[in-house]
């Protein structure tokens, strides 16, 4: 690209910034996700009972009130919570970021298939991106998962079942209204293949839609994981996903509220987080979408 | 509609509060229906073919049977049948029927219906019918007069009244009129053909189940119940809730941890009991690592006992295959106690002897005390170096795949409910050969326990088969093929106004309602 | 118009057809043993095969999906394995609470969202605005079954004042049934107490599920009310001095009926697939509890059931919402 149209881009990345900081929501939402982030990659260093993640029981010291000495008191196991909690950042990350990427690669990949292809293959393809629509995807995403048995992979492909058809949407939508524009046709005039076209000239344009589109969806695609704890079939014991720590935790309410609480407010706070972050990137990257 | 929603949401929680003062007392005077919260639905009332405490309790309430049990320990008292003798080689039952007895729909409950229901439960043999498969053929009950059974057990069986509460005997007629091409199973799936004190008023699947006192019921006495509610109730800590709140009377799922909640609440009695209910940790003693019983004695001496107990609450630990109150267990067995040391020793001993293995235990999902032991094991074996897969699987998987040895997992957890207070009921199903592929025993096989128990099974002479219990003791424990557990109490909770409830520790959670009352 | 009703109807059946054939496929293509489900512990291996037998399960699976195809035409929607129920019957005898439970959600969101989110639109870039977006927001990040468990912490384990779980006191008789949504048929029979003890039961699990469309229902709102009063012909009128209130009365209402609608056709169909995690908290007795249930044990014919019966309500959904839409809004044309 020549430095004529770099300088109106760059221009319009700083003006979104500036709203970007003006936004104290979006700010906090960054906040959040870097303070999850931090926790992701050095939760065993930073939990103060790193034994406890790795299956340690301290059957002497069940269910003891949130103290200074546990921070958010201990599980029916005499684990640590609040070190329970930290692991759990790495585990829900990873876990909501690979469905996202999951789904949206392949979304890509459909959409990208439709839009250039069109006809039947186009027809084919988007009568099956409505009809994940009409199905109820945690119903699904559930039968599936239990089915496979617990696990984080198995977890993760059945959620992002059901989580292509938005990407393949919006790429189709692009694909299907670039083709047309002038510099794509001269580059097809000029003999540039499919691939480069798309890689070349359609991805890098709706990058930002997607970027965007992804970072609201991660705060979602958590909320689903957890969801999937919750109902009790989400990853192998010991691992301390945050839904399974709360739903575990539901026999010992009300007397022993934190072994729930805690868990369940660390699943509000990444939701909220990436939420946040998802529109404030929004605003930043595709100013179009904002009111 | 902002307003008129919101004001209807005080106005129902006022009413709510108005109702338990005023509305509910008025009611209960003349209606006293008696809740009971439990986790298990009823998916199934034909008296032969459903299983489960939540069948047992529903079939004992709307059917009768020979016998029925009571105190503790539990012995088998009149019910259908007003007397019995035994004859000298214990071989032979006879039956003198109560003549008042009679089912729902005025008829008599005579020797034919008792012959009629026990070819029936054998011809189908599914739900109770393992209890007297092997013990009683198609040929073996005889009605001899109208009110007169008798019934000659193939093989000598010592414990046969003891299951015999829990064969219901069916109204032949309303069964023949609704046979359908699969002897009745569809419309006893959810009709009722019984003779007991109580009928189905309401059944919501999945939620409640609600039955009604049978006005003109043949067995008088009992107590003053006009009807009773099962209400399906998922979460133990809810059941806890409603019981402490008067919401239901009876809750029969709850943790430790719920009981310590409950004690010293007013209005609240609680029942904690030893039963025999046992739970043990079965290995692969024929296919994968445990095969090596080094390595099977070294995970039983390494297991973390005090932490199983501690999470476990109300139990105690298993002394051996048998619980302490059964007769023939022995009080002298050598049994496995945390000690690392020990575990290394035998450890060294196995073929893998640093560990650097991973095994897999499998438990079933949901049962929150088996997903505890599965952690605390866990957390033993990481100090042979062993690593632990734990697999939560729904029963029926685990059922699966404990029929051939290849399938079972390294570790199998299993709860065993003695119906009667008998050795054999544990030690036949849980470690006799011809049991193998089932879940009682997937895998354990030894030719010297098998004889001990199939001598033991026809021995009448106490002393001798208590020695021959001891041997298979002593032989199990060197086999070690089991981490033998604990053994739980049985823990209900219920309001004060429930009156004439005596504790029997066979399937107490399977509540028997007729001398129930309601102060 | 008919015809393009008709149209749209027809064109239901092969989108109820495929999403048919996909949960069959996806169903009965997982591993897993419903078999052994249903014939109980103690079964041999030949019980087992009769089993299989009396399911059909040992046929071809184009045979199973084919038989259970024409099965759907008559009322029959298969039986589970684990209870042998009809699943037909279940789902009619499900349906109705989670129904209950939906629209009340979606009435309490309509309710409360377009209020706030006039509010916000008023107030643009003051607190009152930021402070209902932020919460918005966090409404959309509340775990819908954390929400439950601390509402039933809150106000049914600590304060009291409403009941923990379920849908009516159970030694009482419910009203009687008509539709089956207990607080109608209280309604319907005028036992006024009886819908007070209804609704004191549908409060907490009605606020836990309407959050979701609550905030997107105050975002489209406060979206299209900036739009309209920033329109040409709305300044104009202020400038001709009419007063604040009249202008949003007038312009304003039909956005919120637009609002309402396309809300409506988006969650209807979310809503009660997202019933399964409130129904799990508060023991609601609807499909999302059958349904969670169903996958516990792997019983795949409730779990196609409820997905269909799902699926088939949100497209129908849609077609109302749709046509409305059109009666609203004469422009749009129908293709």
């Amino acid at each position: 690209m020549s430095s004529t149209t770099a300088h109106p881009r760059l221009e319009s990345w700083r003006r979104g910034l500036y709203r970007f900081r003006q936004s104290w929501v979006s700010v906090l939402g960054l906040l959040i996700v870097s303070v999850l982030l931090v926790l992701a990659i050095g939760g065993q260093h930073l939990a103060p009972y790193p034994q406890h993640i790795a299956g340690l029981v301290d059957t002497s010291a069940r269910l003891q009130a949130p103290s200074t000495t546990y921070w958010f008191g201990t599980n029916e196991l005499g684990q640590d919570v609040f070190s329970l909690v930290v692991a759990g950042t790495r585990i829900s990350l990873l876990a909501g970021m690979a469905v996202v990427i999951v789904g949206a690669a392949f979304g890509v990949f459909v959409g990208a298939i439709a839009g250039f292809l069109g006809g039947w293959v186009d027809e084919v393809l988007m009568r099956l991106a409505d009809l994940k629509l009409t199905v109820p995807g945690l119903i699904l995403a559930m039968a599936v998962a239990a089915a496979l048995g617990p696990g984080i992979v198995n977890m993760v492909f059945a959620i992002a079942l059901s989580w292509w058809p938005g990407y393949a949407r919006l790429v189709r939508g692009e694909v299907m209204a670039k083709r047309e524009e002038t510099f794509v046709l001269a580059s097809r005039a000029m003999g540039a293949g499919t691939n480069r076209l798309l890689w070349k000239h359609i991805l890098p344009n709706i990058m930002s839609p997607i970027i965007v589109k992804m970072s609201l969806d991660m705060g979602f695609a958590i909320l689903t994981v957890a969801s999937l704890g919750f109902i009790g079939i989400g990853v192998k014991p010991p691992t301390p996903e945050w839904g399974s720590l709360l739903s575990v935790a539901r026999v010992n309410m009300p007397d022993y509220w934190w072994t729930a609480i805690f868990p369940g407010l660390a699943i509000f706070m990444a939701v909220f987080g990436f939420n946040l972050l998802g529109d404030g990137l929004r605003d930043l990257l595709d100013p179009k979408a904002r009111r | 509609m902002l307003t008129t929603t919101r004001r209807g949401v005080m106005a129902g929680g006022a009413a709510l509060l108005a109702g338990m003062a005023t509305g509910r007392d008025a009611q209960a005077q003349s209606r006293r229906i008696l809740v009971m919260a439990s986790n298990q639905d009823i998916p199934n009332f034909d008296p032969h073919v459903a299983n489960g405490y939540s069948a047992s309790m529903a079939l004992r309430n709307t059917y009768d049977s020979l016998v029925g049990v009571a105190g503790n320990p539990p012995k088998p008292v009149p019910q259908l049948a007003q007397s019995w003798t035994i004859s000298d080689d214990g071989r032979e039952y006879t039956f003198k029927l109560d003549p008042a007895a009679k089912f729902h729909d005025g008829s008599p409950v005579n020797a034919e219906a008792v012959k009629y229901s026990f070819n029936r439960l054998l011809r189908l043999n599914r739900g109770n019918a393992w209890m007297i498969a092997g013990v009683v053929d198609q040929n073996s009950v005889e009605a001899i007069d109208a009110t007169t059974v008798r019934i000659k057990l193939v093989t000598p069986f010592v414990p046969f009244l003891s299951v015999l509460p829990w064969v219901w005997i069916v109204n032949p007629a309303q069964v023949e009129a609704n046979k359908g091409s699969d002897d009745g199973q569809a419309w006893l799936r959810s009709n009722l053909a019984g003779s007991g004190a109580f009928r189905l008023r309401r059944a919501e699947a999945g939620n409640l189940y609600e039955f009604e006192r049978v006005a003109d019921a043949w067995r008088k006495g009992g107590g003053n119940l006009t009807g009773a509610i099962w209400k399906i109730t998922r979460e133990t800590a809810t059941q806890r809730l409603m019981v402490q709140r008067g919401e239901a009377q009876i809750a029969v799922d709850l943790t430790s941890e719920d009981m310590d909640s409950l004690k010293g609440r007013a209005g609240v009695n609680l029942v904690i009991e030893p039963e025999y209910r046992t739970f043990s940790m079965k290995m692969n003693t024929r296919h994968g690592p445990l095969q090596d019983a080094n390595l099977r004695r070294a995970i039983a001496c390494a297991f973390n006992y005090q932490g199983m107990l501690d999470v476990a609450g109300y139990a105690e630990l298993m002394k051996g295959p048998f619980p302490e109150s059964i007769d023939g267990f022995d009080k002298d067995l050598p049994v496995y106690r945390t000690d690392l040391a020990r575990a290394k020793e035998y450890l060294a001993k196995s073929s893998t002897p640093n560990g650097g293995i991973k095994i897999t235990v499998a438990h079933v999902s949901g049962l929150e005390q088996q997903r505890r032991w599965a952690l605390v094991l866990l957390d033993s074996l990481r100090a042979l170096n062993i690593e632990l897969d734990i697999k939560p699987m729904i029963w029926p998987d685990m059922v699966s795949a404990a029929r051939s040895p290849e399938t079972t997992p390294d570790i199998f957890m299993v709860y065993q409910t003695a119906n009667y207070g008998d050795p054999d009921n544990l030690a036949f199903a849980g470690y006799h050969s011809s049991r193998n592929g089932g879940w009682q025993n997937p895998t354990y096989a030894n030719p010297e326990v098998d004889s001990l128990l199939t001598q033991a099974r026809a021995e009448s002479d106490a002393e001798k088969r208590r020695a021959l219990y001891v041997r298979f003791q002593r032989v199990l424990m060197e086999d070690s093929p089991d981490i033998f557990g604990v053994l739980e109490k049985r823990k209900l909770a219920m309001r004060s106004n429930v009156q004439g409830f005596a504790f029997t520790p066979v399937a107490s959670n399977a509540i028997d309602l007729f001398p129930l009352s309601l102060g | 118009m008919v015809g393009y009703i008709l149209r749209r109807l027809l064109l239901l059946v092969p989108v109820l057809l495929g999403l048919s054939m996909l949960v069959f496929a996806i169903a009965r293509l997982l591993p897993g043993d419903p078999v052994a489900l249903a014939a109980g512990p103690n079964a041999t291996a030949a019980d087992v095969a009769s089993v299989a037998r009396e399911f059909g399960l040992d046929q071809p699976l184009v045979v199973q999906y084919w038989n259970y195809l024409t099965g759907l035409f008559r009322g029959d929607w298969g039986v589970s394995i684990f209870t042998r129920r009809p699943v037909a019957e279940d789902l009619a005898a499900y349906l109705p609470a989670t129904l209950e439970l939906v629209l009340a959600a979606m009435l309490l969101a309509i309710g409360l969202g377009i209020p706030l989110g006039l509010m916000a639109a008023v107030f643009r870039n003051k607190w009152p605005d930021f402070l209902a977006r932020t919460v918005s927001l966090g409404a959309i990040s509340m775990p819908r079954f954390f929400l439950g468990l601390v509402f039933q912490l809150l106000f049914a384990m600590w304060l009291g004042w409403l009941p923990l779980s379920g849908r009516f006191p159970l030694t009482e008789d419910p009203p009687p049934q008509i539709t089956g949504m207990l607080t109608v048929d209280a309604l319907l029979s005028g036992q006024f107490h009886a819908f007070g003890v209804a609704l004191s039961y549908l409060a907490l699990p009605a606020i836990a599920m309407c959050l979701s469309p609550l905030a997107t229902i105050m975002r489209m709102m406060r979206a299209s009310t900036i739009e309209v009063l920033q329109q040409d012909y709305v300044l104009t009128e202020r400038a001709l001095g009419l007063s604040q209130k009249l202008i949003l009365f007038k312009y304003v209402l039909k956005n919120a009926i637009s609002a309402t609608l396309t809300v409506i056709g988006l969650y209807f169909g979310w809503l009660l697939g997202g019933t399964v995690l409130v129904e799990t908290v508060f023991d609601w007795p609807g499909i999302g509890l059958y349904a969670t249930q169903a996958v516990l044990t792997q019983d795949f014919m409730p779990i196609i059931g409820v997905t269909l019966c799902i699926g088939a309500i949100f497209v129908t959904v849609n077609l109302v919402v749709d046509m409305l839409y059109g009666l609203l809004n004469p422009k749009v044309r129908y293709q």
